[in-house]
């Protein structure tokens, strides 16, 4: 799934026709959402750190002359994460002819503190200064006038969640001006900046950034800066002055720390001049909401509650009560009765009749399974998907959840891409560029790649188990758990590098808006449509060409060793494993036209096997571009023994006891 | 006042005190440190402590921040 949802294009983003207009500014800040303000194109939004990891681009509604970029949120520059690097190399490689910095009103001294690097770039700037209605409600006022004053650029109040001041904005940019500079770094590093800034002015000049700006981040360390700097021919100049300058420095006087420290100190006095914060309004119903949350004692109950809620919603009604609408009542009794008769009465050719409504038919297999059984499974679950990302509450489960990631060598942060596995797999592992280091990227992406289950397995697992007992569903669950701590434990001691320890902002709780629930909930689905369906025949028929021409039940025959003898179930799930080759949800839906056939012991045996097994084709695609072939394919070399393995012993150990 | 004795470690800081931010030890690395500063956790800026387990959780301005003890550990800070 791709993170916009309709037609703002991602990478490349180096052939652009149109001047550009770029939006940057620190994660979840509301960029996405003014970006869909200015150019109607809806781009994913969600209430955490890392909902954009690639550049979006699309024309501006107000003038279809220029290009917007929706970029990914900067923590800080110079660049560190891969999310940042993709700001940087649009900065760089972008015809940028406005920077739009979005601020968050109630932190304007870290927004300054972005604004105090962006103003050496010597690009034209405007401001949107965003969520001014939480700053009002916290009781932080800001004098937008002295702040342009001060930063010599328009800054406008925002509340782009209800359009306000966009309109406003849109004039403004007009305006933009290049900012005034927010400070002067000590004299011994201004001397080092003005040498580095007359090499990069004689030997690699930027068409559009100033020299100044690419010296700071060079200093810094951005690594974007000094790959594009290396491509250049004058590049020996600039590696020969960096020689000559300042040693790097240790402890806390890197040199990083030192320019960070000066940019810091700098928003701090301008932020102090400008904005004012009223007495004793900082303790919010959204505070103390958060802190429940996270809290050490209830922060535990309130996640079984938000679990079984979602249990409720998804795996009985979505998968139970909707389910049972549209497949038995609808599918069953109305619609396939009739397909199948308007098939047989037209359609002469018996093969061609059987590969539309037989037992493997593209109808009565592949648009049954996809509509009637998963449909209204994804659909209950990115609703309750939606609401809980944008409540807030996912980027918390980081917290409660650290210790338990500490024992397999990770911290919390990787909750979040794993949490939105179960929503899409393909698009979390896109999303696992929030974390610091490709050891921490790697491990995480192994994991989701094994023991993460997608939306509609996660839904089907639900829909069979929660059918079978609560209690079966609990048993998947502590295995699926089991499995991911041990394995991660594995991983943890056998991928070398340091854990790094969590350091995390946490998004304020929020009311989720219904619209953005169901904008989002309509995207999904779409992409569900278009992605899940032409899958999901493209595996009906190479079952129906298995089953013609007699291979079907040879892997059945074949399959029995493992499928019958170790793992215990039923000879027919061979065909459910042959199927998850595909998709693991479209294996996983095989086994649940089984339902009928299955104890309760092969139901969870055969769930958690179907969970364990290859990832789907896109996200195997997706882990190929974010980590390598080779890596690839030793991860799938070991993930499928692993499920098979983990399958037989846990029907063996079941069977002990049921 | 002797003020290296008034500073402590920010994980020793009663929940719910107010106190200002003094200095970051050497065990804060300086990639830690770059993002402290982005995230307004600058000296002698004043934060709030709100939470101390399973993680300590302060309010910086309005951000509230998530920090293992082991950074928490490396930062120092005195009444505010």
């Amino acid at each position: 799934m791709t993170s916009a949802a309709s037609s703002a294009s991602s990478l490349p983003y180096t052939t652009a026709a149109l001047p550009t207009i770029a939006l940057v500014g620190h994660p979840n800040v509301g960029k996405s959402v003014l970006f869909h303000r200015l150019t109607g194109t809806y781009v994913n939004v969600s209430n955490y750190p890392g909902t954009t990891v690639e550049v979006a681009r699309a024309p501006a509604r107000f003038d279809r002359t220029h290009s917007l970029l929706d970029t990914p949120g900067v923590l800080a520059l110079p660049s560190r994460s891969d999310d940042e690097r993709a700001t940087v190399r649009a900065l760089l490689n972008e015809t940028i002819k406005v920077v739009v910095q979005v601020g968050d009103a109630k932190n304007l001294r870290r927004t300054l503190n972005l604004t105090a690097l962006l103003a050496e770039l010597g690009v034209p700037m405007a401001m949107a200064l965003n969520m001014t209605d939480e700053a009002q409600a916290r009781g932080v006022t800001v004098d937008t006038a002295a702040l342009a004053n001060a930063l010599a650029i328009p800054v406008v109040a925002t509340v782009a969640t209800g359009g306000s001041g966009v309109g406003t904005l849109t004039d403004a940019l007009s305006g933009a001006r290049v900012p005034a500079a927010l400070l002067k770094y000590d004299d011994e590093l201004e001397t080092h900046i003005d040498q580095l800034t007359r090499q990069i002015e004689t030997h690699t000049p930027h068409p559009v950034l100033a020299a100044r700006g690419l010296a700071i981040l060079l200093l810094g360390g951005d690594s974007e800066v000094a790959h594009w700097i290396a491509q250049q021919p004058g590049h020996a100049a600039i590696d020969a002055a960096l020689a000559t300058l300042l040693p790097p420095g240790t402890g806390r006087d890197t040199l990083p720390a030192r320019l960070a420290r000066e940019r810091s100190r700098a928003a701090e006095a301008l932020a102090r001049t400008v904005s004012q914060q009223a007495l004793g309004k900082d303790r919010t119903l959204s505070l103390l909401a958060g802190q429940l949350a996270v809290h050490r004692i209830w922060g535990w109950p309130l996640l079984l509650v938000v679990l079984y809620l979602v249990y409720l919603f998804v795996g009985d009604f979505g998968a139970g009560t909707l389910v049972g609408l549209l497949e038995e009542d609808f599918f069953g009794e109305i619609l396939n009765p009739a397909v199948t008769a308007l098939v047989q009465a037209h359609v002469t050719v018996p093969w061609l009749a059987d590969l539309l409504v037989g037992d493997y038919g593209l109808w009565t297999m592949g648009m049954t399974y996809a509509l009637a059984l998963i449909l209204p499974i994804v659909t209950t679950f990115f609703l309750a998907f939606g609401i809980l990302e944008d409540s807030g509450y996912f980027t918390r489960l980081s917290v409660i959840a650290n210790r338990m990631f500490a024992a397999i060598g990770l911290n919390g942060r990787a909750v979040l891409p794993m949490v939105l596995g179960l929503g899409c797999v393909t698009m979390a592992t896109l999303t696992t560029r929030i974390l610091h280091t490709p050891r921490e990227r790697l491990i995480t992406t192994f994991l989701m790649a094994l023991a993460i289950p997608c939306s509609a397995q996660l839904g089907v697992v639900l829909g069979l188990l929660g059918g079978i007992s609560f209690g079966a569903t609990l048993i998947w669950l502590v295995s699926m758990v089991v499995i991911l701590l041990a394995t991660g434990w594995l991983a943890g001691k056998l991928v070398s590098g340091r854990r790094v320890p969590l350091l995390t902002e946490l998004p304020p709780m929020r009311m989720p808006l219904i619209g953005n629930v169901l904008k989002k909930t309509g995207g999904r689905l779409k992409w569900y449509l278009m992605e899940v369906i032409p899958l999901f025949l493209i595996g009906t028929l190479i079952m129906f060409v298995l089953d013609r021409t007699g291979a079907l039940p040879w892997l059945i025959e074949a399959g029995k060793p493992l499928v019958t003898g170790w793992l215990g179930l039923p000879p027919e799930a061979s065909a459910a494993f042959v199927m998850g080759f595909l998709r693991r949800d479209f294996g996983a839906t095989g086994l649940f036209a089984l339902e009928s056939q299955l104890s309760m012991v092969q139901a969870v045996v055969g769930m958690v096997t179907i969970t364990l097994f290859v990832p789907c084709i896109a996200s195997v695609m997706m882990i190929v571009k974010e980590q390598g072939l080779r890596t690839t394919a030793l991860m799938l070399a070991m993930i499928m023994p692993t499920a098979f393995l983990v399958g037989g012993l846990l029907n063996h150990t079941l069977r002990l006891f049921f | 006042m002797n003020t290296q004795a008034a500073r402590i470690r920010l994980t020793g800081t009663p929940v719910g005190r107010r106190v200002r931010l003094a200095d970051f030890g050497d065990e804060v690395s300086p990639l830690q440190r770059e993002q402290l500063h982005a995230y307004g956790m600058s000296p002698p800026h004043d934060i709030r402590v709100l939470q101390q387990q399973p993680m300590t959780v302060v309010l910086c301005d309005h951000i509230e921040l998530a920090l293992e003890h082991e950074i928490a550990h490396g930062i120092w800070v005195t009444e505010s």
